[in-house]
């Protein structure tokens, strides 16, 4: 008898984490991470998993924790310990070690607890031969392999344990939280971070840790049956979204005799993995393509023999894949390969926010999080413990849904090498690894050891000529000359002395704007790591922010820079005479509302100010916004992790980012410019009416939907899919809004080389009815079909002169130069035969004619709609 | 003249940012004065029509009997015009003392229904409620019994038309003194301002685009007047409506057209518009035609072009999406209050609960039964839930939460007169708002063509610049100014009849009401 399928609550998004590292790291690592994303969560659900512990730690030896499954049961109702117990572990088991987890004493003195967490047990165990034979008897499984058939049992087992103390009873009483080898889960009402610190985990390490902020809507939520992580066997899955088809989901695993019992999309999610993993026995690229199929142009650019693959995959598993924003972190212990796995899968229209990161090293660090800020803070807090973590990752990137270059999913593997070392790799969904940039000197993350500036090397003097110019850009010219051949000692001791000269109340500003300069753009570093060059450059440009003089100082030299912090936030005044810039340290701000720093800025803009930089950013939302219309002459510069929604409804003013960005970023902007330094989120400039945008490496998926009248953008690198869908910017050549993709990427040494393909997307400028996409496509690689209702144009004198200011533009704050655009394979062509345009195709038509009817109408209606 | 706002002007400047308080205009006063608005069209449509044999003598007995001003005259004339026929109470002028078919002497008169009633209106808004609603445009007061109509239920057979109060016998008799129609809409402690409204409603959002300048800045003006909202809509802020700043509603819709920070900061109330209950999960959608040169340049779109408004927010895939969205708001506009506005799958309790803790002030509930021509027939009236199970559904699960009286609960989607407006309330909702009711106070026959080529007929849905300019704008004020105080007289004495003293002790009360298909012993089961 089939129970009915319903749904037992509405799940929104949320916020997820995952991260792995080719060394066990302590839990309290996923703490900082999961309090990030604190507000991607509502405190009615909070959940972790880890991967690949320490014996010691547990208690246990290397053989029982890599043999033996390991079993976590929550017990909601502890009087049913006894009961359960001898049904459920020890009629069929043989336990190598049982133990209640430790748990603080007081819940209520954990903050960020909605309810009691349950007690959990633990328990490892196999199954007892004589129990394993029958049950392979009984079921004619005899044909599995013994690792196999154990594995079912214990599949099995879970679920008549679920079926008792949990999904048949009205009340619930107990429930499996995860089971598989190396695999813990644990879960709570209320924020993921609560976790760690009410089972006392902190120092429990392990390879691979996932979190979970979940946002049920659902209010009163007594136990955490329904929170993330769920599990399959050897693995722990945490989902981001909501399933459109939670019922045709359900029905395809009903088909199959798999009955969700916890009623969330994320169980079923989890189902559908073990299904496709243990009983399809796919592949992991198989797996990803039954979950998210390979559609539209995509399918058609994979090689036939693939075609035929996934087309009988999808055939066979459509009814079974989760439609609708989803966006899934599995952690899983790959038991025949001895190897752990962390991967990120998106759905085919990616429409829930990711980022990967990859932190190359001697200590490797593979992350994957909903918001950037995430694993900027989950690398801040490793590093912090071991210094051989940067705490900027090699790497940052976004998978493509559903796409024939990622597969939408990336996948880390700690491996065992030659030496039995764990080492860590990444590879996307069709095993192709992904590159890593070249420079691999490590800094050893120790401050350099020489002597302050008393002995003044060359090195040093030369640092004192530049600011004796007075020009920023000769000293980052001398800077970015010398890096290559510099170690990073001589490296950090250059840092040092310009910090030492921002302390002078003339030289602040030239220091600030060198080492942006340093920090932003892109040369050659030699062999040295770029992400340790990077962070050393952050880590100066804080120290030199840190000493600005604090508002509430009464002497500030004549400095124009003043600090302010949350400590000092109510010595907020107006700026006095000689005093230019506010500096705002984010740390401490929440992330919205009253106490945000994005509310501190428009407070003091109302006081007077009219530059501002805002550093140490964790994540904060809404900087910029807020502060009313017509703010020309506004500067605001923000450094490190700034959040959601920067520089929505600018309107004049000045926004530059110095790093990469995250989602929502320039919405209904009007006016003003936007610069950023690195890459952007989800939906970037949605509804965007105007403004001057300049992107130095790539929007996600959906830049510039619905974005209508002037908006003018320039996308160095290219965008994940949807550009400018249902653009209405009228004629670019009239005064109406375009957007310019270059489709190049920096290499090594600080060149720019075309991407493989400037757009990989199905979809560009889809029922867009005005403005414009000019594309860098030298080769012609772009196809009618990536178009819908667009058509391509060829570029004219007119088109060139429209878009080479903003070009110029674009040098000047990223220093691409319009020379390196315009030179395809070694020579210099013509701007037409680089660049293509596309317009919507009804534009095409109707170019030949005038509208005068369009002219007369302005007059009518002027005079028809007065009233006063 | 009461202010929504309880704010004074200098706490204003605390709260606006100062570039967006230069730009605030004086704002606009208006009285809510009934003042006469008959009909602007030379002939109104009427239930009844008089036909006049050829023996009429032109003696003018039946112009000093008649007590509706039916027969008219012009000096100069000899013959009568075509009366005022749409004041005719009909048949039922017969018992009284002043019948002009009786009196007549040369019994030259005659009473007829008029034909075109047949053609006149539908299930949910028939005839007699369009004519009940334009007397009430026209006098400020519902039309008397003598009249006939037969405005308090359509004839859809169910929901509202099958729902009725259950009026005591005799009604209460200490309920003297003044009757409370207001309605508080920010009831979360959180330190934003508290707004008032004076009747438990408020216009919709219809864009400028969607209606006419005259039809936004009239709805505007009785806005003021009755102290209550009205909303933009989707199509942006026009200038023309910052006299009205107060009593506006910025609408943050999936288009996002016209939404600036300064749209959003000039006002103290800003709605997201996530769906509408006529069309949910479609979207909007302005057809080329309608947008002329004006719109075009309003939305800053190309002209003649259909305009799309996607569904969803494409940057609000979830709940959490929802309340960065909400925050973002917030920080722009510090003093607004949010309303949220969902159409209603049969989820809608939990996307409610869900709306209210990531932080909105007002939960707005848009059932099925509204919109006006331009949401596609496929989706009008089937995807949504009735308005009337979601109330219910809705209020239940706030209370059952524990949440329900932090949250104003606001319906819509086929409110058409008083009745319905205190069968909303009285099945769980705090206040409704109101939109077509509006447009047929303003002369809409419900021909259902707002979409069609350059618009509506009667020059309400359009933005043509020849038909547009045909409604003029102190009229339409009037009309809906009209409109309001009667809707509020009649909730007053629906309130009275049933022994309350004001609209918030009507809410939830289920009791009051039963449903023809249930005799009322019965009752109890329903519940």
């Amino acid at each position: 008898m089939c129970p009915a399928i319903h749904k037992g609550e509405e799940e929104g998004g949320c916020g997820v984490v995952g991260f792995c590292c080719s060394e066990p790291v302590p839990g309290k690592h996923i703490h900082e991470p999961s309090k990030q994303m604190h507000n991607r969560g509502n405190g009615k659900g909070g959940g972790i998993a880890a991967v690949g512990f320490l014996p010691e730690q547990l208690g246990v030896s290397r053989e029982v924790l890599d043999e033996y499954y390991m079993l976590h049961i929550a017990l909601l109702d502890p009087a049913v310990r006894a009961d359960m117990e001898k049904e459920f572990i020890t009629a069929n088991f043989d336990v190598a070690h049982a133990c209640r987890l430790e748990s603080c004493e007081d819940w209520q003195s954990v903050p960020g607890l909605a309810v009691q967490p349950p007690d959990v047990w633990r328990y490892f165990v196999r199954v007892k031969p004589g129990v394993l034979k029958a049950f392979a008897q009984q079921n004619q499984l005899n044909d599995l392999a013994p690792d196999e058939l154990e594995d079912e049992y214990v599949n099995q087992n879970s679920i008549r344990l679920n079926q008792k103390y949990y999904a048949s009873l009205g009340r619930q009483q107990a429930f499996v939280l995860s089971h598989g080898k190396n695999i813990m889960i644990l879960k709570v009402v209320g924020y993921a971070e609560a976790i760690t610190q009410y089972y006392r985990i902190e120092d429990l390490a392990a390879h691979v840790w996932i979190a979970h902020q979940r946002y049920p809507t659902k209010g009163r939520v007594w136990h955490p049956g329904g929170a993330h992580p769920f599990a399959g066997l050897n693995m722990a899955l945490v989902h981001n979204g909501d399933f459109a088809n939670y019922h045709s989901v359900s029905e395809y695993l009903h088909q199959r005799h798999i009955y969700p019992q916890f009623l969330t999309d994320t169980e079923v999610a989890a189902l559908m993995f073990d299904l496709l993993n243990r009983t399809y026995r796919y592949p992991l690229e198989y797996i990803i393509e039954a979950l998210a199929p390979t559609t539209e142009l995509d399918f058609d650019k994979l090689p036939a023999d693939k075609q035929k693959i996934y087309r009988a995959i999808q055939a066979t598993h459509i009814h079974g894949s989760p439609d609708g924003p989803w966006f899934f972190i599995l952690a899983r212990n790959l038991v025949r390969q001895r190897s752990f796995q962390l991967l990120g899968i998106t759905d085919t229209a990616m429409l829930r926010p990711q980022v990967f990161a990859f932190a190359e090293g001697e200590v490797q660090v593979g992350l994957v999080c909903s918001e950037k800020q995430a694993i900027d803070a989950a690398l801040l807090s490793l590093s912090q413990d071991d210094p051989r973590i940067c705490p900027v990752a090699d790497r940052y990137w976004n998978a493509r849904g559903g796409s024939y270059n990622d597969g939408g999913s990336f996948i880390f593997n700690l491996t065992p090498d030659s030496a039995g070392q764990l080492r860590l790799t990444c590879t996307d969904k069709f095993g192709i690894p992904v590159p890593m940039p070249g420079g691999v000197e490590p800094s050893d993350g120790t401050p350099e050891k020489i002597p302050p500036s008393s002995s003044k090397s060359p090195g040093d003097r030369k640092i004192a000529e530049c600011f004796e110019t007075g020009k920023a850009m000769v000293l980052f010219e001398h800077l970015r000359d010398h890096i290559a051949s510099w170690s990073f000692s001589e490296f950090r001791a250059a840092c040092r002395l310009i910090a030492e000269q921002a302390g002078e109340p003339g030289k602040a500003a030239m220091a600030i704007t060198a080492l942006t300069l340093l920090h932003d753009r892109k040369f050659p570093y030699g062999t040295k790591k770029l992400s340790h060059i990077i962070h050393i450059v952050r880590e100066t440009l804080r120290g030199v922010f840190a000493a600005l003089p604090g508002l509430d100082e009464q002497e500030a030299g004549g400095h124009a820079f003043r600090r302010i912090d949350w400590q000092g936030r109510d010595s907020l005044r107006g700026p006095s005479a000689g005093e230019s810039t506010l500096v705002i340290d984010a740390e401490g701000f929440a992330p919205e509302g009253k106490d945000c720093d994005a509310a501190l800025l428009v407070d003091a803009y109302a006081k007077g100010w009219r530059h501002f930089i805002v550093y140490h950013c964790r994540g904060q939302r809404y900087i910029g916004c807020g502060l009313g219309p017509e703010t020309q002459g506004v500067t605001i510069d923000v450094y490190d992790s700034s959040g959601d929604y920067l520089g929505s409804g600018l309107d004049g003013l000045t926004l530059s980012v110095h790093g990469n960005a995250q989602d929502q970023l320039g919405q209904i902007i009007k006016c003003g410019k936007l610069v950023i330094y690195g890459d952007t989120g989800q939906t970037f400039m949605y509804g965007a009416k105007g403004g001057e945008v300049y992107v130095m490496g790539n929007a996600a998926g959906r830049p510039l939907i619905n974005s209508v009248g002037k908006p003018r953008v320039v996308i160095n690198g290219t965008c994940l899919d949807f550009l400018a869908e249902s653009f209405m910017a009228g004629d670019p050549l009239a005064g109406g809004g375009f957007v310019i993709l270059n489709g190049i990427r920096f290499d090594d040494n600080g060149h720019i080389v075309p991407l493989p393909e400037p757009y990989p997307g199905s979809n560009l400028f889809s029922l867009a009815s005005g403005g414009a996409i000019y594309v860098r496509d030298p080769q012609k690689q772009m196809v009618d079909q990536q178009l819908n209702a667009g058509e391509y144009v060829g570029l004219t004198d007119k088109d060139w002169e429209l878009i080479l200011p903003y070009l110029e533009e674009n040098e000047r704050w990223f220093g691409i130069s319009i020379d390196d655009l315009l030179t395809v394979d070694g020579c210099r062509r013509m701007p037409s035969e680089v660049y293509r345009k596309v317009i919507p195709a009804r534009a095409a038509e109707a170019d030949a004619e005038t509208d005068d009817a369009a002219g007369e109408g302005i007059e009518e209606e002027l005079t028809v709609n007065q009233f006063e | 003249m009461a202010n929504c706002l309880h704010l004074d002007p200098s706490e204003l400047e605390t709260l606006l940012p100062e570039n967006t308080l230069k730009t605030r205009v004086p704002q606009y006063e208006c009285d809510r004065q009934v003042r006469p608005a008959p009909s602007r069209f030379r002939n109104e449509i009427s239930k009844y029509i008089l036909l006049r044999n050829e023996n009429c003598i032109h003696c003018g007995k039946c112009m000093t009997v008649c007590q509706h001003k039916v027969h008219v005259t012009y000096s100069g004339y000899k013959l009568f015009p075509k009366g005022r026929y749409h004041q005719c109470i009909g048949p039922s002028c017969a018992k009284t003392d002043h019948y002009c078919v009786d009196l007549c002497p040369q019994r030259a008169l005659q009473i007829a229904e008029n034909p075109m009633i047949k053609c006149l209106g539908d299930f949910r808004w028939p005839a007699d409620m369009i004519l009940a609603t334009w007397i009430m445009a026209q006098t400020g007061e519902v039309p008397s019994a003598d009249y006939g109509y037969d405005y308090e239920c359509g004839d859809s057979g169910g929901g509202f038309d099958r729902l009725r109060f259950q009026f005591p016998d005799n009604p209460p008799a200490d309920i003297e003194g003044e009757v409370d129609t207001t309605l508080e809409l920010n009831r979360r402690d959180d330190g934003r301002p508290r707004i008032t409204i004076d009747v438990p409603w408020y216009g919709g959002g219809m864009s400028f685009g969607s209606v006419s300048n005259t039809t936004q800045l009239a709805k505007a003006r009785a806005a003021v007047a009755w102290n209550t909202f009205t909303c933009t809509g989707e199509g942006g802020y026009m200038e023309r409506l910052r006299p009205y700043d107060d009593h506006v509603i910025t609408q943050v819709a999936t288009g996002l057209f016209g939404v600036r920070e300064e749209t959003i900061q000039r006002v103290p109330i800003v709605e997201f518009k996530y769906a509408q209950g006529a069309k949910p999960g479609l979207g909007g959608h302005l057809l080329g035609d309608k947008n002329t040169v004006s719109v075009a340049r309003m939305r800053e779109a190309v002209l003649g072009i259909s305009l799309f408004s996607p569904f969803p927010f494409h940057s609000v895939y979830s709940i959490e999406d929802h309340m960065k969205h909400i925050d973002w708001i917030k920080h722009v506009n510090r003093r607004a209050l949010i309303s949220t506005k969902v159409s209603t799958p049969t989820d809608v309790d939990m996307v409610a609960v869900g709306s209210y803790y990531a932080g909105t002030h007002i939960v707005h509930i848009d059932g099925g039964y509204g919109g006006t021509g331009a949401a596609p027939d496929i989706a009008k009236k089937n995807i949504a839930m009735p308005i009337e199970y979601a109330i219910p559904k809705v209020h239940g699960f706030l209370e059952a939460e524990g949440v329900r009286d932090a949250v104003t609960l606001i319906a819509s989607g086929g409110i058409r007169n008083p009745y319905d407006v205190a069968k909303a309330i009285a099945l769980g909702a705090d206040g409704v708002v109101i939109g077509t009711a509006e447009l047929v106070a303003l002369g809409c026959v419900r021909c259902s063509r707002c979409e069609s080529g350059r618009g509506c007929p009667r020059s309400i849905a359009t933005t043509d610049p020849e038909l547009a300019p045909k409604m003029d704008l102190e009229w339409a004020q009037q009309r809906i100014i009209n409109l309001y105080h009667a809707w509020r007289q009649e909730l007053i004495r629906i309130l009275r009849r049933l022994g309350l003293r004001s609209v918030g002790e009507l809410r939830g009360r289920t009791d009051l009401l039963m449903h023809l298909d249930f005799p009322p012993d019965k009752t109890e089961d329903i519940q």
